[in-house]
């Protein structure tokens, strides 16, 4: 008994004394995770990156960082709009108060639950880093059958990454100035607390850079909402040129847009409501129709979006939420004709509402909704002009631009809409164009400003003007007459230095008129850096943008 | 004289009896003694007299007999191994007609079915001996000191002696009393009264891997027991523990049927982001499972181990403390059936005072004006609409539980099983709680060298059921209409919009949410038959859940009619395994004794969860098992494992129970760090001095006991998540031309590759004493604690594309005092009144958080709210300075734009440190801390005869806390807490004025209405215990009843909804009434 007790623990000793393998035991290998080094080996891993970077654009028209469309703080305290409801996170840019205009507000910095300006647009620039730095790697397996299907595979994902690149760099140095410049990827060793903020002129060498070799590698294409065509990195390039007063190159830039064929104004009724009443303007807006591949010819850059419930790939788009009002606190039933729900986050400026003349299709009932019926049967009509511009305005004016709900009358009132949605248009390019033969005083009806700028108008049933109507200022109110609500009209503004004094002259709320307050000032042009960048900087002392 | 055997029985069941009801609490250990001793004697050829000497010294046993009838003499062959008193005399006994009773540490000796026999009379003694309050005390060993001639006191403390030698003197030893010896001399009746002593000296405490005696602990290890919370009876243990020992906070973050929301923080705060929860073992096994799902009538004893030391022995996970939760073992003797159970209600204990509808009505017209009331909104109030959302989302609430166990044992096997039911219905309607455990605890002795024991629970826990969407119940406007003519959900509760929810929608849901689980805990023990005092155990514990989650959201709520219907079903596994190899050596030698204990110990945690939510369904009769007919389907599955090895040696040395020594050191891998940073080793060390073993104090007659400790050591934090080092990509998706969907990946975190340990290194001075014999004891503790490499979540610049990142970096301290206090205040026959106080001071500051100015001084780091040199958990921002007010001279202060009605905000500094006259981000300052300065804990209890009367009370200082009562943002929308706003008729300086602009700077806290420092009445207890003549004609050992009152009243400044709860719009705390009964047969 003795000795089987003894053999017994001996054994047992034997186990304790060797243990196990710890390392091996220790070893972390996560089943449910994705990690860049084992994505980033193959085409297809590229391909699950690319649209990941794809998406982050989209992320302008929804909620992430504010409650309201991203691209409202480009939009608000503008000519063109205004917050109709004003929340504490819009109040800064609706009035250019200086205690709300300010470093630590919600919508620059985020909070716990949105992510603030900063970090969707750097997510995007670290995102499009790691694919260009990865894609540098000699040992990807492109999975062609040819080297120069390879290549060309690796340089158009570049192409991608970098043209979402510039998107994004574009978006901040003309927001907030100076900003700092990492075209590196980002990982648990190298990243930085002590960034500085690197020249505007820097920023726009690289810009270039990137939408050249993008304009280089992309394809010539129209019709496939997942590759981008060469004609966006042709219209950047063109915007940043313009801002650069390099007029000339510019002008090239949109010459190769307007002279591709892929494109061409809609200038004729198509699609899903061509047999009813409408205007073809308005055709491009209809969901069925949006899709190049629905027939949208004028369409540089499209976002689509699924309204199958849980379907990946489905985003929150809060357009038409935001510009339409709250129509329903009057007594008026959510209906598809009312474009769904609305909740009148923004507001077209009584004087945008004023600068069109009535046979324009985009001031026509298609176009602007301007009175509703309610449930008692009573018509109730639009008081959009200004001394009405007061915060929660049941009744506004509205675009129908972004009309969309769902087809069961249970979801008329769902909060967000699901239908694509188009970012860049042709006859945003038009304009463009416009601007550039303009500022190299080529005016003309024939192949001038006037001649573009009047293919936009007639398209519209707008009267055609004369070389000597065209001025900056006109283009810029053409501009807002057929971009209304798509147009970042802050960026083309500050590019086209009139942000201060078309705002000041237009706007009755944020030039102070109507509180009687001192209004947008000059420096507040630029936003200021976000105050949880510069102390979450602490390795480097960050400079605030002045006046802040 | 010398009882018959009847007589012995009967009288060990009133010692027991006695025992309990005059020794109290504290001693309840004592009743362990016999089971626990464990004896070594190995004689040859000895009298029976040595050996019992032998046992005396070596133990705290205590032997009477007579020698007349018993042979001592006798000679023996005894060799035997950590045996029980019982195992032991059973041997030495064998064969003859000795017979013998146990009663803890008191044994007599006396020969079965012997006759009294005349006596040649000598001399003879007799008397009565009673304790200080004149209650006669039966059962007490009177012998005659110098001879093993004695006896035991009868039922009426009766005793006599006769041939007594000459110049005798009589010893009287009785367990809880101090022991007397008086001299005989001409005396023949010697009545005494025996003083009461110091009781808890001898009380065996959990130690982690053993249990020690407390007088030889020397590190900072606080017990409580069973007997201390069982008449206040919590759903989840840890409740219970709230406010009763020093150092340890818990507090409860939201109100439950099951109360599981409770934060448990030992001495403070260290960490500042990760985790700071203390490491729960249980019977030996670190759990990492839900606190609720312990049968807390199962529970024993619970230790905590809160300094450096005493945790060590859990290195890795111990920097946050250890709480050692022990539960029930049988024990040797009779087979004893208990029953407890109580039943009760809960009242909200304090209703937040919501809007009413009128009230709504004129704050949203001074708002916003007339034309804000939308013409549902009119219509409603018109017909006098006043829905008082909370009524309908709350009832009155019930809690009942019922527990039977069976205990006994063996000399070879000892056992308890245990099955106790749970039903806790909670103030909000829906939120039901259903908890089922079935508990064996068996420990068996298969040779003399191998021992075998499991401790196991079964658990069955329901959840099923939805509450209301509270925190929306709470706020839902009170012009909205709940329920349709014909008493079902109105989807739309705000006429014609569909935005607004109907809150009580979950109410209707189909759901059930049921997790079951084993835990279970497994040992097998040798004690190598080779070398005495050599031990080598193995534990094994298996914990393992499964949750299954099951939701339908049909067509009778709005989001399920939108929607075909929504189902959810969730799969949640849990598997946690522990391997722990122990050898263990003790080894005494004289006066000094020395005990060995090394561990190899591997733990494994593994998760996976599988879950799908879909939607789009013919019908709703399906339910959630038709997840095939649906529309759209969107699965997650999850999966985490973490891994931990260990090796750990303590060394004790004790030299004669006066000077003690404890050393240990542990090594530490955890999987979740970076590869080459796996491991960490955390050494400490312990001193203690039982001062009042030294001569010099023995002569000072009111100190019973003091014992000075002092401990430093390294213990480590792993609470961070697994994968935390390895750099996950999140998805993002898009679509193609088709809508169909293309999965994509973007890199949205960083890992730090060489994230390692969070140490903490702490010292700790301890006093325990006991003076005034017994009247006034208790343990003072101070430490001071300094942590390093802090693992950190990092605000980083988001320009690194991620906002922060896990680093380890920076440095903490903190330092604490912590008092824990019994007093006996009152005792006499019938009345005794005594009070248990704990106080606990403690502050923290941070030192570094990584990064530094030019001089190599750390910086703060404004962005997360960290200051060098402030407390952990502060709140920054604008100082509120009061109202302005219509004379204030505006125009030229520093608001110049502010209107009378506007939120003061201190002017504090400007860019050069100095007031500028100006509000900008240099006026942010710290405005409190989210971690008290101080808590407490009182307990009186007051007893009268049978009777037992007791409150606790349980405070809080020091706190700062955000409610939204000072959100000044009004949405319109939303009903919200009632506020007196500032008018020009009533210019408080408290409050804003009711205008969207009239807090400017958006401060969030208001002056001393956000102190959340607060008093709580939380347990008021009445029991009544039977008396022992009755529970003799009834064959019970035992029987009480009591009632309970929970919550009854809350004093503090905080305005929110509770100082304690997280969040203003939830679930109330409850008040409870309950009963309760115990009894044993």
């Amino acid at each position: 008994m003795k000795n089987i007790a003894k053999i017994f623990v001996f054994v047992l000793f034997l186990q304790l004394i060797q243990g196990c393998n710890e390392k091996e035991f220790l070893q972390e290998a996560p089943k449910d995770a994705t990690y860049a080094d084992n994505l980033f080996l193959s085409y297809d891993g590229f391909l699950l990156a690319k649209n990941a970077l794809l998406a982050f654009p989209r992320k302008e028209r929804s909620e992430v960082i504010l409650n309201g469309e991203v691209g409202q703080i480009w939009k608000i305290g503008t000519d063109v709009a205004w917050a109709i409801s004003e929340l504490s996170t819009s109040r800064g840019l609706n009035q250019y108060t200086t205690v709300d205009l300010v470093p630590t507000m919600t919508v620059l910095n985020g909070d716990n639950s949105n992510p603030g300006i900063f970090l969707v647009l750097y997510q995007t620039i670290v995102s499009a880093n790691t694919i260009i730095e990865r894609a540098a790697n000699p040992a990807i397996n492109w999975q062609g059958s040819t080297p120069a299907i390879n290549d060309s595979r690796k340089s158009e994902i570049i192409g991608h990454a970098k043209l979402i690149r510039a998107w994004a760099y574009r978006h901040l140095v003309m927001t907030f100035g100076a900003v700092p410049l990492n075209v590196t990827e980002i990982n648990g060793t190298n990243f930085r607390t002590d960034w500085r903020r690197d020249p505007v002129e820097l920023i726009q060498k690289q810009i270039e850079e990137d939408l050249l070799f993008a304009e280089s590698s992309l394809p010539d294409n129209a019709k496939d909402v997942t590759r981008l065509s060469k004609v966006i990195a042709q219209y950047y390039l063109a915007d940043l040129y313009l801002w650069q007063g390099k007029n000339y190159e510019a002008e090239q830039k949109l010459r190769a847009i307007v002279t591709n064929t892929n494109f061409a104004l809609i200038t004729n009724r198509y699609g899903v409501k061509s047999t009813l009443p409408g205007c073809p303007f308005m055709d491009q807006f209809y969901s069925g129709n949006i899709m190049p591949t629905q027939g949208n010819t004028e369409a540089l850059w499209v976002f689509p979006d699924t309204d199958v419930d849980l379907a990946l790939g489905q985003y929150a788009n809060a357009m038409r939420r935001g510009w339409i009002p709250t129509y329903y606190n009057k007594n008026i039933a959510y209906l598809p004709e009312y474009g769904g729900r609305g909740i009148g986050r923004e507001g077209i400026t009584a004087w945008a509402l004023s600068i069109y003349e009535p046979k324009d299709d985009r001031y026509s009932s298609y176009a602007l909704r301007r009175s509703y019926v309610d449930k008692t049967g009573a018509t109730l009509k639009c008081d959009s002009t200004a001394s009405k511009m007061v915060t929660n305005a049941n009744l506004w004016v509205c675009t129908r631009k972004w009309d969309w709900t769902f087809a069961d009358p249970a979801r008329w009132g769902d909060s967000y809409a699901y239908g694509d949605q188009t970012y860049i248009r042709l006859s945003d390019v038009y304009l463009l164009l416009a601007e550039a033969l303009f500022k190299q005083n080529k005016s003309s009806e024939v192949d001038g400003a006037a001649y573009w700028i009047n293919k936009v108008r007639t398209r519209s049933n707008a009267t055609p003007i004369t070389a000597g109507t065209v001025t900056l200022d006109y283009i810029l109110d053409e501009r807002a007459r057929e971009l209304i609500t798509e147009e970042n009209r802050r960026e083309t503004l500050y590019r086209t230095g009139k942000l201060l004094e078309r705002t000041r002259l237009y706007n009755p709320i944020a030039n102070g008129t109507r509180n009687g307050v001192a209004g947008m000032q000059a420096f507040q042009q630029l936003l200021p850096i976000p105050q949880r960048i510069i102390d979450a900087n602490s390795g480097y002392k960050m400079e605030q943008n002045p006046g802040y | 004289m010398i009882p018959l055997i009847w007589n012995k029985k009967c009288l060990r069941i009133m010692r027991l009896t006695i025992l309990f009801l005059f020794v109290g609490l504290m001693q309840v250990s004592a009743s362990l003694y016999s089971q626990n001793t464990k004896l070594n004697l190995d004689f040859h050829n000895t009298s029976v007299l040595q050996v019992l000497e032998a046992i005396e010294n070596q133990s705290e046993f205590r032997f009477a007999y007579s020698p007349k009838y018993i042979d001592m003499e006798r000679k023996v062959d005894v060799e035997i191994k950590d045996k029980s008193i019982e195992q032991t005399l059973s041997l030495l006994f064998n064969g003859t007609d000795v017979n013998y009773s146990i009663s803890d540490r008191h044994i007599l000796l006396f020969i079965a079915n012997e006759q009294a026999k005349p006596a040649q009379q000598k001399k003879s003694v007799s008397g009565k001996v009673t304790d200080s309050s004149g209650t006669t005390l039966p059962g007490v060993s009177v012998v005659v000191k110098g001879t093993t001639l004695g006896v035991i006191t009868d039922m009426d403390g009766k005793y006599s002696l006769s041939n007594l030698p000459e110049n005798a003197t009589l010893q009287f030893t009785f367990v809880g009393m101090k022991s007397q010896e008086i001299v005989v001399g001409e005396k023949t009746i010697i009545d005494i009264k025996l003083e009461d002593q110091t009781v808890g000296i001898e009380e065996v405490v959990a130690v982690g891997y053993g249990i020690q005696k407390k007088r030889d602990v020397t590190g900072s290890v606080i017990s409580i027991k069973s007997e201390q919370f069982q008449n206040a009876p919590q759903t989840t243990i840890a409740q219970s523990l709230q406010g009763k020992m020093a150092g340890v906070q818990i507090s409860q973050t939201s109100s439950s049927a099951e109360g599981n929301s409770n934060q448990i923080q030992i001495r403070g705060v260290r960490s500042i982001t990760a985790g700071g929860s203390p490491l729960i073992v249980v019977d030996g096994i670190p759990y990492s499972g839900i606190l609720s799902e312990i049968n807390p009538n199962d529970i024993e004893s619970i230790e905590v181990l809160k300094d450096a030391s005493s945790a060590a022995i859990y290195g890795a996970r111990a920097a946050n403390g250890v709480i050692l939760i022990s539960t029930k073992k049988g024990l040797i003797g009779k087979t004893t059936v208990s029953y407890e159970g109580y039943y009760g209600l809960d009242v909200m204990a304090h209703t937040p005072e919501m809007m009413s509808a009128q009230e709504f009505y004129n704050f949203k017209v001074a708002r916003k004006g007339v034309s804000s009331i939308t013409i549902a909104e009119q219509q409603e109030y018109a017909k006098g609409t006043d829905t008082d959302w909370l009524a309908l989302a709350t009832r009155t609430g019930k809690r009942e539980q019922h527990n039977i166990s069976v205990s006994g044992g063996s000399e070879n096997t000892k056992y308890f099983f245990s099955g106790s039911a749970n039903k806790t219905q909670g103030l909000a309607k829906n939120d039901d709680f259903n908890r089922y455990t079935f508990r064996i605890n068996i420990e068996s002795a298969i040779t003399s060298w191998l021992k075998i024991g499991t401790s196991t629970q079964l658990g069955y826990f329901g959840r099923n059921g939805e509450p209301a969407n509270f925190a929306s119940a709470m706020t839902t406007n009170p012009l909205n209409v709940p329920y349709n003519a014909d008493g079902t959900i109105n989807f739309t509760p705000w006429a014609g919009d569909t935005f607004i929810k109907n809150p009580l929608e979950p109410l209707v849901y189909t759901s059930e949410d049921v997790a079951r689980s084993a835990v279970s805990n497994n040992f097998l023990q040798i004690d190598f038959p080779f070398l005495k005092g050599l031990t080598y155990r193995v534990n094994c514990g298996y914990n393992y859940r499964y949750r299954l989650y099951e939701l339908y959201v049909g067509r009778n709520t709005l989001t399920g009619s939108q929607l075909g219907g929504q189902m959810q079903v969730n799969n949640e596994g849990k598997e946690d395994w522990t391997l722990e190899n122990i050898v263990t050596y003790n080894k005494t030698f004289g006066k000094h004794t020395v005990g060995f204990t090394g561990l190899y110990s591997a733990q494994q945690y593994t998760e996976k969860f599988h879950d799908l939510t879909a939607t789009g369904f013919p019908a709703d009769y399906m339910t959630y098992y038709q997840s095939k007919v649906a529309t759209a389907w969107a699965p997650t599955d999850s999966y985490t494992k973490t891994a931990t090895i260990s090796q750990m040696a303590r060394l004790n040395y004790n030299f004669s129970s006066k000077y003690l020594l404890t050393m240990t050191a542990r090594r530490d891998g955890f999987s979740a760090f970076g590869t080459d940073t796996k491991f960490g080793i955390f050494p400490s060390v312990a001193l203690g001095w039982n001062v009042n073993e030294e001569s010099f104090l023995k002569s000072i007659v009111w100190i019973d006991r003091v014992k000075l400790r002092v401990s430093y050591g390294v213990n480590g934090n792993q609470a961070i998540s697994a994968y935390s080092t390895l750099p996950t990509m999140s998805g993002q998706n898009f679509l193609d031309n088709n809508k169909k969907p293309l999965i994509g990946f973007y890199p949205n975190k960083l890992g730090d590759p060489v994230l390692g340990w969070e140490t903490t290194r702490s010292f700790n001075i301890g006093l325990d004493h006991s003076f005034l014999k017994g009247r006034l004891s208790g343990t003072i503790d101070a430490y001071s604690t300094a942590t390093e490499n802090l693992l950190l979540n990092c605000a980083i610049p988001q320009i690194n594309g991620v906002g922060s990142i896990t680093k380890n970096i920076g440095k903490t301290t903190g330092q604490g005092i912590e008092l824990q206090l019994s007093s006996i205040n009152v005792r006499t026959k019938d009345f005794s009144w005594t009070t248990d106080l704990n106080l606990s001071f403690q502050r923290s500051q941070i030192r570094n958080v990584g990064s530094y100015d030019a001089n190599g001084n750390p910086t703060d780091n404004i962005a997360n709210n960290w200051f060098i040199g402030k407390p952990i958990g502060v709140i920054y921002g604008y100082a509120f300075d009061g109202i302005w007010q219509a004379g204030d001279n505006i125009a030229s202060s520093w608001m110049p734009t502010a209107k009378p009605g506007d939120v003061k905000i201190k002017d504090i500094s400007g860019p050069n440190g100095v007031p500028d006259n100006k509000i900008d981000v240099n006026d942010r300052t710290i405005l409190g801390k989210t971690n008290p300065d101080m808590i407490g804990g009182i307990t009186n209890t007051f007893q009268y005869k049978a009777i037992t009367f007791s409150f606790f009370i349980n405070a809080v200082k020091g706190i700062t806390k955000y409610t939204d009562y000072n959100n000044t943002w009004v949405d319109g929308r939303y009903n919200m807490r009632f506020r007196t706003w500032w008018t020009a008729d009533n210019p408080i300086n408290t409050y804003p004025a009711n205008r969207e602009d009239s807090n400017p700077y958006g401060a969030g806290y208001f002056g001393n209405t956000n102190d959340g420092s607060f008093i709580r009445l939380s347990n008021v207890t009445l029991a009544y215990k039977f008396s022992p003549i009755l529970l003799k004609k009834l064959k019970m050992n035992n029987l009480e009843v009591y009632v309970n009152a929970k919550n009854l009243a809350t004093l503090t400044h905080f305005i929110g909804l509770d100082p304690e709860l997280s969040s203003d719009y939830a679930v109330p705390f409850s008040r409870s009434f309950l009963v309760g009964i115990r009894f044993n047969l």
